[in-house]
């Protein structure tokens, strides 16, 4: 008997009462029952596949899809392969989630802002609009604006508004620059970024001459003026070297008599209704983020700020706001992945997003390999938007002095 | 001589206009500067144009009654139809379960002792009793249908009282909950062979009726299982396996055959590189030997759930679930939304407790270790209610989230108040210029729920005072 509890006694205490020896049961047993529930998820998949016979495996990839995509940025025609298909409803997501991560966060800085505005009428709008958006479903909301531009009159008699902008059922139309050879385009847009960043270079310096020496030099306007003469004198080079604009400005224009928009850029409806939608949901979170962190910037700040003469857009330019910033950079962050998430609705309303085209394909393609992919993608994304993030987080953080 | 000082008495004064009154009031929360003023006017004007398009719109152009063809469906979806319960009248299944809520309601107003719990169960019980006053004929709503509405307020009356005079306590109410939501499920399934009971299919569950049970399920059960998740993911009891073969490597080369081996090494490499060789060698055994296969479940779990889209996890659950299981596992669509809108806002909800915990002062948990607490104690009694209490609006804000997101079942082919809208639209092309009425009235029930569920949730923050302890 002393032998057998001597045997179930570890350290000078029963096993059953010794912490750590319970916890390493715990988890043994835990890791045990994974493992089954896994291997068994898997024989089971791994028999209905045989037994019934269902595509699985990633040779799909190459195969032609066969199957038309309503909407799409790239190229796209039906006898391209699986994997290509993948690759055009990818970039479907990701032009809607970048467009309306920047939209939604131009329009909810814009709204938190003048939710704690001292003007009393433009507070209780910002509030009105918050507590309305945020607290009906996405769905709803996308199904509104989708018949919204339904009943909006077709290309022939659609709207214009000013010259070149068309908004009619088949989507928004705009002006959009177009090359005429891809060659001279390319150089120019390099040249281009090389102008803006001389002039950076520029400002940067005379600012800082200004600031040590006080003599006036005009920063701005000189690294504004630096940039601007580089683009133009390359812009004329280039076209008297290829006698053509290296870009020009494409108008869309209506064609046809059934009414087809050419030329310039036209967002599909299904994008349009996807990012209205999108857009004004998403910010009426983040104008409540923005609310937040603005408001856990201490009193003092701007009572200080004002002593000191600055004026109250001043006060929230250089005071308020920058350092609201490392309050509100991590939530905004999983704003946009939301954005990015929600975006999956695009299948009720007739865009062709990743989710929408993925769930098209398991009716042809091995579904969890399609599974796998699609979470591979989401989960790029995700980690895409968290790293600029937090690098835009390191750049702005507290550094103490 | 110094001068005697003068006192006079001057004439009080009245506030000046500018800063007292109505006119007062304007002048500093709407004129207070000239870019203020611009906005006031700009604001004003937005509003004007806003009322009067929106209002003679509301009244001369909009047809509202695509909503009353539609009645009945918004709220239990293709579930009275001929199809579903054939030579029967069902109505009064869903309506006998509301009566059940009703009287929850009033228990709850008994047990709360006022508040908003008293507001919540009149509001709601007048509101279903008004109802009964819809301007639809009696062949499309009768008087039976009528009746069981207004049945409602002595339905919640008699919950109080039953309340009151048993002196019910928190845990009977919540007995008393669990009871109404089961009794709801097998009056809406039905029972095979009794006849007024005869069952319905789930896939005819529809309407609001069915957000609302998808909204139960997964508020009533995400809770627990995102506490559970997030303790898993905060547990730090690693197996050692990790320092086990450190301890035995140690052995062998400090001590044992190998000894000389190390010496080699460090004469190769240096000192210096040596020990931070061994340093790095320390660390990657750890990482990869240390076994917390709690802690990575979680983890994955958590981190996968977050990851994609719910809609993506419906559609494949649809695609995968017959796979994963063996064939005779039946799973209707209704078990199968259930079950993932739960795991899905688990895995929100664990983030939300574990930022909790994570802001709870270390000090509280040691002090409950000391006062001789077991660890788990610790966590249960003296960590947990503080972390959950700190993060309500979180919480809410995550129970809110779900209601809104039970409208994606669409994608596996359930009706739900909105699918069961849009198809409508789609199956009937004489109410398609009518669709901006039908989902604006939508957005206006929904908002109706999310904001009784954030006003509740505010007044339970000011009784437990959130954000002032």
């Amino acid at each position: 008997m002393a032998q057998l509890r001597g045997l179930l006694t570890y350290q000078g205490v029963e096993v059953w009462r010794h912490t750590r020896v319970l916890q390493w049961t715990l988890q043994i047993v835990s890791g045990i029952v994974v493992v089954v529930l896994v291997a068994w998820f898997f024989t089971n998949i791994a028999t209905a596949v045989q037994d019934r016979e269902i595509p699985h495996g990633w040779s799909f990839l190459d195969r032609a899809y066969q199957t038309p995509i309503g909407q799409h940025i790239l190229p796209y025609e039906s006898s391209n392969s699986f994997g290509y298909a993948l690759i055009v409803a990818i970039v479907n997501t990701v032009v809607v989630s970048v467009v309306g991560v920047i939209l939604a966060t131009i329009l909810g800085i814009v709204i938190g802002v003048a939710r704690l505005s001292s003007n009393w009428l433009v507070s209780k709008l910002a509030m009105v609009y918050i507590e309305f958006f945020r607290n009906v479903p996405l769905l709803v909301q996308l199904f509104f604006w989708f018949y919204i531009i339904l009943a909006l009159p077709p290309v022939r008699e659609g709207y214009v508004i000013g010259k070149g902008l068309f908004i009619n059922n088949a989507g928004f139309s705009m002006p959009f620059p177009s090359a005429p050879g891809t060659g001279p385009a390319l150089l120019w847009i390099l040249l281009a970024l090389v102008a803006l960043l001389a002039g950076r270079a520029v400002y940067q310096f005379l600012l800082a001459r200004e600031t040590n020496t006080g003599q006036r030099s005009y920063p701005l306007l000189t690294g504004l003026a630096t940039a601007v003469v580089i683009g133009a004198i390359s812009w004329v080079v280039i076209s008297l070297a290829a006698s053509d604009s290296p870009l020009v400005i494409s108008s869309p224009h209506p064609e046809g008599r059934f009414g087809r928009i050419e030329g310039g850029f036209t967002a599909p409806a299904g994008m349009v209704v996807l990012l209205v939608g999108l857009v004004t949901y998403t910010a009426s979170f983040m104008a409540e983020i923005v609310r937040a962190g603005i408001q856990s910037v201490r009193r003092g700040q701007t009572e200080a700020s004002r002593a000191l003469g600055l004026t109250p857009m001043e006060t929230l330019r250089y005071v308020t706001f920058p350092q609201a910033l490392r309050v509100i950079i991590p939530p905004l962050i999983s704003q946009f992945l939301n954005l990015t998430k929600n975006s999956s609705l695009a299948g009720a309303i007739g865009y062709a997003d990743l989710t929408n085209v993925a769930k098209t394909m398991t009716q042809t393609a091995p579904a969890v390999s399609i599974f796998l992919l699609i979470m591979a993608a989401y989960l790029a994304m995700s980690l895409t938007y968290s790293l600029i993030g937090n690098l835009y987080n390191r750049h702005i953080r507290f550094t103490g002095g | 001589m110094a001068a005697v000082p003068q006192t006079t008495t001057s004439e009080r004064l009245p506030p000046p206009r500018s800063e007292v009154g109505a006119y007062g009031w304007v002048r500093q929360n709407l004129f207070n500067s000239w870019f203020n003023s611009v906005l006031t006017v700009v604001s004003v004007a937005v509003i004007v144009l806003v009322l009067v398009f929106g209002l003679r719109w509301i009244i001369a152009g909009a047809d509202w009654t695509v909503i009353g063809v539609l009645g009945g469906q918004m709220v239990i979806g293709q579930y009275n139809t001929a199809a579903a319960c054939p030579g029967q009248n069902c109505f009064w299944r869903p309506q006998v379960s509301l009566l059940l809520v009703s009287a929850l309601l009033g228990m709850a107003w008994a047990i709360a002792g006022g508040g908003v719990a008293k507001r919540l169960a009149i509001g709601v019980v007048v509101i279903l009793a008004l109802f009964a006053l819809l301007p639809y004929s009696f062949e499309r709503m009768g008087v039976d249908v009528r009746l069981l509405l207004v049945a409602n307020i002595p339905a919640m009356l008699a919950g109080w009282a039953i309340a009151h005079y048993t002196r019910m306590t928190g845990r009977g109410i919540a007995i008393y909950g669990v009871a109404t939501f089961l009794v709801t499920l097998v009056l809406l399934r039905g029972i095979p062979g009794v006849p007024w009971l005869q069952p319905v299919l789930v896939i005819y569950w529809g309407g609001i009726t069915l957000n609302i049970l998808l909204a139960v399920v997964g508020i009533s059960l995400s809770l627990p299982i995102g506490i559970a998740l997030a303790l898993g993911r905060r547990s730090n009891l690693a197996i050692p396996l990790g320092d086990a073969i450190i301890h035995i490597l140690r052995k062998l080369f400090k001590d044992g055959p190998l000894s000389t081996f190390e010496k080699r090494l460090e004469n190769w490499i240096g000192e210096v590189g040596g020990s931070q060789l061994v340093a790095w060698g320390t660390w990657f055994i750890r990482l990869v030997f240390n076994l917390n296969i709690v802690k990575l479940v979680c983890v994955v779990f958590i981190e996968v759930f977050r990851g994609v889209p719910l809609i993506t996890l419906l559609f494949m659950s649809q695609v995968l679930v017959p796979l994963a299981f063996p064939e005779d596992f039946n799973t209707n669509s209704l078990f199968r939304a259930g079950t993932i809108i739960t795991l899905f806002s688990s895995a929100y909800m664990a983030e939300n407790i574990r930022g909790g915990l994570q802001a709870l002062h270390p000090g509280q948990a040691e002090a409950a270790r000391a006062l001789g607490l077991a660890g788990w104690q610790a966590t249960m009694l003296i960590s947990l209610p503080q972390a959950i209490r700190n993060v309500i609006p979180a919480i809410v804000g995550q129970f809110i989230a779900l209601f809104k997101d039970t409208s994606l079942v669409y994608i596996i082919g359930m009706l739900d108040v909105v699918e069961i809208s849009r198809a409508f639209i789609q199956g009937n092309a004489q109410y398609l210029g009518n669709a901006k009425e039908l989902f604006i009235f939508l957005a206006l029930v929904f908002w109706v729920f999310t904001y009784t569920m954030s006003y509740v949730s505010q007044r339970v923050e000011d009784h437990l005072g959130v954000g002032r302890r």
